[in-house]
């Protein structure tokens, strides 16, 4: 129920997302995987219609049908809480401090679905209930400095269910909290999404975190998607040199997040330093000529998955004389 | 929370009894004799030491500052010298004009202020952000005074819409509020610049955080989010200068009820270092301090009313 | 990522201050006519080749009178502010460097400034001594004492904290000599931004006071009264109520604006260091 095809963002200094092309149905989960400046929140954020001013967004971007690539800040409103929700890294602060977390839940339901303050309260208590919250009707007359990191988050998310969106968007929902929290909200996420029948598209560098919730993987690197595929076949088989680098940075033993990908030397360059080829180019290692100066196109690796490398190409061709 | 509160008011009591002692100790004991600043040099020896007696100033000073400290607290400042009435008495005939154009100025100034400063917050780099920030820089420059005077030259000498000045009393209210609205215009101008600035830099902070995002995120529009998230967030730098500024609007009161001849407590403060009434100008003095000292107690009880993240505090 | 490049506050700021300290000086040695020779035949000239912007009501010549008065308030701003300054910060600078309760000390003294806006000390202290300029000069300097003391402890305590402090305290030198060679010099910058702020509110309370009639007292010219002779005279010679204002108005401007620049290049952050 959401397409995205061909969605580029350009800024001043050059395109920072080349491409993209994704789709999530109901009750499909979708990771998104990548490095700090790989791209994955300014996706995220062009799904909400909340680009930052100043850059340049082009491609399709259907939404139930309804297509959203060049539409108002009027139009993109009306759609977010009630058809795309989103939260966010930082629990600590992407509360209004100045609010009783129930009100801060309540005043969508107010705003956008016309509840009174007395349906809206019980609503909200609900939510709170479904989202796992501790204590709820006691929460909801707290201030988030009172509540836990991972009570926070959790009221987040009940803010994000209070239109019962279509697609839930979370952009690395789980970096900001220890890791019992973080497995606990991934599961919460898990199971809103199966009894919600509700898209999910998981943002994060983390993995582990990615693997035990998603179904689809995508990969992203400097703006472009590099590899994509069912979740466990792209961590079973990577087939793009990065995918290889990040799985081979991932702590061994199994689930645990919050860890830096410290094995592929270097960082993602700013935009106006990516080559113009492949984006990978300069910190691969097994580059051959054309990687810095052609974009290389999507070769199939399994039924429904594909990565984008000179180097598969070239095995394959390899392979078939 | 109340420890927070017990603090300040201990510290507001104790700032309030130091003011004192300064009003008090520059009135009484620094310029020397005050029967000669009274009568004048061409007084009489006999007649300066009659009103030292009447005036109890052959007692020694601590005794004659508790007398006096222990009379305000009862509300009785004295008699006042030129007028031969009590102190008391012609602050409360003056008191309720001052008080009027003092909250009025307050009211327009911060509705003015809001306004034009989350107005330009969200119009952040461009031109109606440049535009009202041009005119912020200019209306701090201007002196009210002087924006009173072009005020009465355009309005009330070119255009004849409003009256130059004086107070016709409170029995004919319109024409009462209409000599306000000039003093008012000039007090509030000059007061919502500085305090403009403020809102804007504020609002343009915490536009900046995270919960904005999430506030966009649930479907709300700008406006919304502005006033409704943003402005409450920015409240504590905007009461802070609101209460540095009450300072302001009571200087600010005292000068414009003398360009507009206002029979506010101001004018009264003039009338009273004309006709050298020490008593009288230690009691205004004294009353105009403790506003604002009061203002800026308020400002620190209000941070607690605005944050809940402070109640829980120490402070 | 902030470029260093002046901004055009801080030029027209500059601009400005020059052109009203440059008129100050020049009254010292030069005006069009004497000041305060009256010519009751030609008063209320029109602006002429004689008398660039005419002459008041008893014919003294106004763009001479606003020179002089320009002066007067740069010598009053500068006075005041200079020794608000020097004692606010020497109170700053020790109150940072001896700490513990001499500093609490020094700093609820200063609090206790901030009860008396500058207008209402002056009014004070004018109705106890009379009115002059002096008193007016003695009112800001002491309402600026505080002021200083603030902004001086609060840069010298981060200074404090830095290194070369540290070293210089490890070497064994003294409180005073650190202050005076290492405290002080890096404190400059909010001081130097603060005085120029506190150049622009002390032009603005002289012209309020001396409109009061509190200051200047005559002949010497001021704008303040110049504005208020002219208010009584607003119907018959509107334009005497007009240059004074429009003086006021420009050094204010200057001085302020030249604050905001200098505080902007030197520290964008200061703002919110004085507000916490």
């Amino acid at each position: 129920m959401i397409e995205v095809e061909g969605l580029s963002i350009t800024s001043a200094a050059g395109p920072i997302l080349r491409d993209v092309r994704l789709h999530v149905a109901a009750g499909e989960r979708l990771g998104v995987v990548g490095e700090s400046g790989s791209g994955k929140t300014l996706l995220a954020m062009s799904l909400m219609g909340m680009v930052p001013d100043g850059l340049h967004v082009t491609g399709s971007i259907r939404i139930d049908g309804a297509e959203m690539g060049g539409a108002d800040e009027a139009a993109w409103r009306r759609l977010r809480a009630r058809r795309v929700a989103m939260i966010f890294q930082e629990p600590m602060s992407a509360l209004n401090p100045l609010r009783r977390v129930g009100d801060t839940v309540a005043e969508p339901l107010i705003r956008h679905l016309g509840l009174s303050p007395r349906a809206a309260r019980d609503k909200a208590l609900a939510l709170f209930e479904e989202t796992g919250i501790l204590g709820p009707e006691r929460r909801l007359s707290q201030y988030p400095h009172q509540l836990s990191g991972g009570q926070r988050q959790r009221v987040l998310i009940a803010l994000a269910l209070a239109c019962d969106p279509e697609l839930l968007i979370a952009d690395e929902p789980t970096t900001a909290l220890d890791a019992n929290v973080a497995l606990r909200i991934t599961r919460l996420l898990v199971r809103l999404a199966r009894e919600r029948r509700m898209g999910l598209l998981f943002i994060s560098h983390d993995l582990a975190a990615v693997s035990r919730t998603t179904e689809r993987l995508m990969v992203m690197y400097g703006g472009d998607v590099v590899e994509t595929g069912a979740t466990a076949e792209v961590l079973r088989a990577p087939a793009h040199p990065y995918t290889v680098g990040l799985l081979a940075a991932r702590p061994s033993l199994a689930a645990h997040g919050k860890r830096r990908l410290p094995t592929i030397p270097g960082s993602v360059p700013p935009p106006q330093e990516l080559p113009r080829g492949c984006r990978f180019s300069g910190r691969c290692g097994q580059e051959i000529a054309r990687c810095a100066d052609e974009r290389p196109q999507p070769v199939a690796t399994a039924p429904g998955s594909w990565a984008a490398c000179h180097l598969l190409r070239a095995r394959a061709k390899g392979a078939g004389a | 929370m109340s420890y927070f509160i017990a603090r300040r008011l201990a510290g507001f009591l104790l700032t309030l009894w130091a003011v004192s002692v300064v009003v008090f100790a520059v009135m009484n004991v620094l310029p020397g004799d005050p029967a000669l600043t009274i009568l004048g040099i061409d007084s009489t020896e006999e007649a300066r030491a009659a009103l030292r007696a009447r005036l109890g100033l052959d007692q020694p000073v601590v005794l004659r500052y508790l007398d006096w400290v222990a009379g305000a607290l009862r509300g009785d400042f004295g008699t006042s010298f030129s007028f031969g009435v009590p102190v008391s008495g012609l602050i409360g005939e003056r008191l309720p004009l001052t008080f009027s154009l003092a909250l009025s100025g307050m009211v327009v100034t911060v509705i003015l202020a809001l306004v034009l400063g989350i107005t330009a917050a969200a119009r952040h780099g461009r031109p109606g952000d440049w535009g009202i920030m041009l005119l912020s820089q200019m209306g701090i420059a201007i002196p009210a005074f002087w924006l009173s005077m072009l005020l009465v030259l355009l309005f009330a000498v070119r255009l004849r819409w409003l009256p130059p000045g004086g107070f016709p009393g409170w029995g004919d209210p319109i024409a009462a509020l209409r000599s306000l609205v000039l003093p008012t215009a000039a007090l509030a101008l000059v007061q919502s610049a500085v305090l403009a600035r403020v809102t804007r830099s504020a609002a343009l902070e915490v536009m900046r955080l995270d919960f904005v995002r999430t506030a966009r995120a649930s479907g709300f529009g700008s406006r919304h989010v502005l006033w409704r998230h943003v402005l409450p967030n920015a409240l504590v730098p905007i009461v802070t200068i609101v209460g540095l500024q009450f300072a302001g609007l009571v200087t600010g009161t005292i000068v414009i009820e003398n360009v507009f001849y206002l029979p506010g407590l101001g004018r009264l403060l003039f009338q009273s270092i004309a006709n050298r009434d020490l008593i009288t100008v230690q009691a205004l003095v004294m009353l105009f301090a403790t506003l604002v000292v009061t203002a800026n107690f308020l400002v620190d009880i209000a941070y607690v009313i605005i944050d809940p993240r402070l109640r829980g505090a120490r402070g | 990522m902030r470029e260093r490049r002046l901004s055009p506050n801080l030029i027209i700021g500059a601009v400005l201050v020059a052109l009203v300290c440059g008129v100050a000086l020049l009254s010292v040695v030069w005006t069009p006519h004497p000041y305060a020779v009256i010519d009751v035949g030609g008063k209320f000239a029109p602006a002429s080749a004689e008398h660039w912007l005419g002459t008041d009501q008893l014919g003294r010549d106004l763009v001479s009178q606003l020179m002089v008065a320009a002066g007067n308030s740069m010598m009053v701003a500068l006075l005041a502010v200079g020794v608000g300054c020097v004692l606010g910060t020497a109170f700053g600078l020790l109150a940072a460097a001896r700490g513990g309760w001499t500093e609490e000390a020094i700093m609820r003294v200063s609090d206790l400034g901030f009860a008396f806006p500058a207008l209402l000390f002056a009014i004070m202290l004018a109705a106890a001594y009379g009115p002059s300029l002096s008193v007016v000069v003695v009112a800001i300097a002491f309402i600026n004492i505080p002021i200083f003391a603030r902004v001086s402890r609060a840069a010298a305590n981060q200074v404090w904290h830095r290194e070369y402090v540290y070293a210089a305290r490890a070497a064994g030198m003294g409180r005073f000599a650190i202050s005076r060679d290492h405290i002080l010099p890096n404190i400059a910058a909010p001081v130097i931004v603060q005085a120029t702020i506190e150049f622009a509110v002390s032009i603005l309370t002289e012209a309020a006071l001396s409109y009061l009639g509190l200051g200047a007292q005559p002949p010497a010219p001021s704008w303040g009264r110049m504005l208020s002779e002219a208010q009584t005279l607003m119907y018959l010679a509107p334009q005497l109520a007009i240059w004074p204002g429009l003086c006021i108005f420009t050094a204010v401007l200057g001085f302020g604006l030249l604050g905001d620049g200098l505080r902007d290049m030197t520290d964008p952050r200061l703002i919110r260091e004085r507000r916490a």
